[in-house]
């Protein structure tokens, strides 16, 4: 402990360059630890997005439907999807299955016809687990969408929600007369005269241009589909299963793919590969500074300290008790930083989130979002043994220098 | 108990070659050696090699008739710690730490406990003078204060010789006297042996021995 101790003393005794160097390693905890809870935000909200928006945490898929594009809709489908839907509502870790239709066609206001990418879903139960209505609200601030609402859960109402996009372009609003049309599972061109009963904003523009939403009744009616569905997702009662809940479901279910929302969600997947490589450049650059100035102090030390360092070599200190007492040094000074850095971190966080300032919408959507930088203590305690280890490297090599010192070249130093 | 057989170790300096050459000196314990002569006569290369800081390039150093100065570094810092004690010109006190951490640190690095390794240097200080200076910082201590703390640190792990390389140097006459006194008592007292590099009157005439060199050499003996 004595090496402890020596090392301690040796900080004090110049307390500015001590304190110039901590600032130093509390900047950059500070600087990992909020970059770390701003990215824990943006990933939560991006899985919610991903979930909510219609993946759930599960997906179960006819097998091959992710190989090979559809010529026509529900050519690859779960032929009888409403049956496996009921009996997957009956597995104790499934709080609901939404089963959906994925279809495409050409949308009519008899002067103008769009293409369009529609989705069929539940309309009882979609609005429970999926957040439908979320952007619903939006999209009744759109021009046209006063008095957008949700689909009525009547079978034989025949209605749509269309994205501002896709309604701009076919100056439809609530209340208009469309023209569906689509070709059945056998191919036959169909179709079915609906009326606008809401406008939805995806936060993508490209998707507000295309998709529309129907219930499931509308769509069955418009492509012959009887109880063939693309595609059940499963929201889980418990997701932090949802890896083990994906292998034991698809154990049960053969023929059938059964995939995460993960993997299913690729702008996700891009965006936390994107943020990663900026957050470890960041860290990288980071802890660079953090090695030149500590390693700068150290060296400092060191060179102040020649003589002082001969004289304990000569009194039995052993050139690895010096490389020790240096380890000490640097260990005091990513201890105490790491510290500092937390409280700094805890303050500022709280600070930031009580602002609650909105950041502008990421690039490709529409919304903005409010700045919640997230605790995570993996974070803080990555960035504290990240810091530690730096300093220890960087002080590694002062420490080396002080013990290849000759001992009577050291007492001669002045 | 110190040998040091036909001890050559040479350098250059300023374009010439400088150092010892062929020495041989003993000195038994409780003897206060002195190493006499003018600068640049080789009395502190002389020391160093005799507190193994240094390696002969021919010739051998033996602490008890054992042979030490081709052991390997690490033995021979182990040697340092443990039978020899330092004593230098400018004192060289660790700056952080009290009179008495500064006494304790070779007792603590011997591996001693704490309890046992502040007993032991409060003896120390108390047989120098300066019990109620331990807990101030060499900053706080007039010289011949620093001095008197240096030999309790030297003494304080009870070494078999202690090494001084110009202890008085840095002292006015009122202080070098009693400090060259004090080490002649403890010789005497403890049968430590200590060997003195010095060219000042006061510290030769207090001499059980006396070595003189000059220009590396031995030119007077005991």
């Amino acid at each position: 402990m004595i090496l402890a101790r020596l090392a301690l003393r040796n900080l004090l005794r110049q307390r500015r360059r001590t304190a110039l160097t901590l600032m130093v390693v509390v900047a950059g905890f500070l600087a990992l630890s909020l970059a770390g809870g701003f990215m824990a935000q943006t990933f939560q909200g991006l899985s919610d997005a991903a979930i909510r928006g219609g993946l759930g945490h599960l997906q179960v898929l006819p097998a091959g439907n992710l190989d090979g594009d559809e010529a026509q809709s529900l050519e690859h489908a779960l032929p009888d999807g409403e049956a496996l839907a009921a009996r997957l509502r009956q597995d104790p870790a499934v709080a609901e299955v939404l089963p959906r239709i994925q279809f495409m066609g050409l949308l009519s206001s008899g002067p103008r016809s769009v293409a369009f990418l529609g989705t069929a879903v539940d309309p009882v139960r979609e609005p429970r687990f999926m957040a439908s209505l979320d952007t619903l609200k939006d999209g009744a601030k759109a021009p046209g969408g006063a008095g957008s609402h949700w689909l009525s859960a009547d079978p034989a109402a025949r209605e749509v929600i269309l994205g501002t996009g896709l309604a701009r372009g076919l100056g439809a609003s609530v209340g208009s007369s469309l023209t569906l049309m689509s070709t059945t599972k056998d191919g036959a061109l169909n179709a079915l005269d609906v009326e606008v009963v809401g406008l939805q904003d995806l936060g993508l523009k490209e998707l507000n241009d295309r998709v529309l939403t129907v219930s499931l009744a509308t769509a069955a009616q418009l492509l012959d589909a009887g109880p063939a569905r693309s595609r059940l997702s499963i929201v889980l009662r418990h997701p932090a299963d949802t890896a083990r809940e994906q292998l034991r479901l698809q154990a049960l279910l053969p023929g059938t793919t059964v995939k995460p929302w993960f993997e299913l969600a690729s702008f996700y997947r891009q965006v936390k590969l994107l943020y990663t490589a900026i957050f470890g450049f960041m860290g990288l650059v980071l802890f660079l500074v953090v090695l030149l100035a500590t390693a700068n102090t150290l060296l400092m030390s060191v060179m102040e300290r020649i003589r002082e360092f001969g004289v304990l070599r000569a009194m039995g200190l052993q050139a690895g008790q010096l490389l020790s007492l240096l380890q000490w040094e640097g260990a005091f000074l990513g201890l105490l930083g790491s510290a500092l850095g937390l409280v700094a971190t805890l303050l500022l966080r709280a600070g930031l989130n009580a602002l609650h300032l909105q950041m502008p919408a990421p690039p490709g959507t529409s919304h903005g979002y409010e700045l919640d930088i997230h605790f995570v203590p993996l974070v803080y305690l990555a960035a504290a043994l990240g810091l530690q280890a730096t300093i220890q490297i960087s002080a590694f090599f002062p420490g080396l220098k002080a013990a290849r010192l000759r001992i009577v070249e050291a007492l001669r130093h002045v | 108990m110190l040998e040091l057989r036909d001890i050559t170790r040479a350098y250059e300096l300023g374009g010439e070659r400088a150092g010892v050459f062929g020495v041989s000196i003993e000195v038994p314990r409780g003897c206060l050696a002195v190493i006499a002569g003018p600068s640049g006569s080789g009395k502190t290369t002389l020391l160093q090699v005799a507190g193994l800081l240094d390696s002969p390039d021919e010739g051998e150093v033996r602490l008890d008739g054992e042979p030490v100065s081709r052991l390997p570094e690490k033995a021979r810092c182990d040697l340092r710690l443990r039978r020899l004690g330092f004593v230098f010109q400018a004192f060289n006190l660790v700056p952080v730490l009290s009179a008495l951490e500064n006494v304790m640190l070779p007792l603590q690095l011997q591996g001693l406990a704490e309890p046992e390794a502040r007993k032991r240097a409060e003896a120390a200080l108390d047989r120098v003078g300066l019990a109620d200076r331990r807990h101030h910082r060499p900053g706080q201590l007039i010289g011949g204060q620093q001095q008197r703390v240096a030999i309790a640190r030297a003494l304080a792990p009870e070494p078999l010789l202690v090494l001084a390389d110009e202890p008085t140097a840095s002292l006015d006459h009122a202080h070098g006297g009693p400090l060259m006194d004090l080490m002649a008592d403890l010789a005497r007292e403890r049968g430590t042996a200590f060997l003195v590099a010095s060219h000042d009157p006061a510290v030769i005439a207090r001499a059980h021995r006396v070595f003189r060199l000059a220009d590396g050499r031995l030119v007077e003996a005991p």
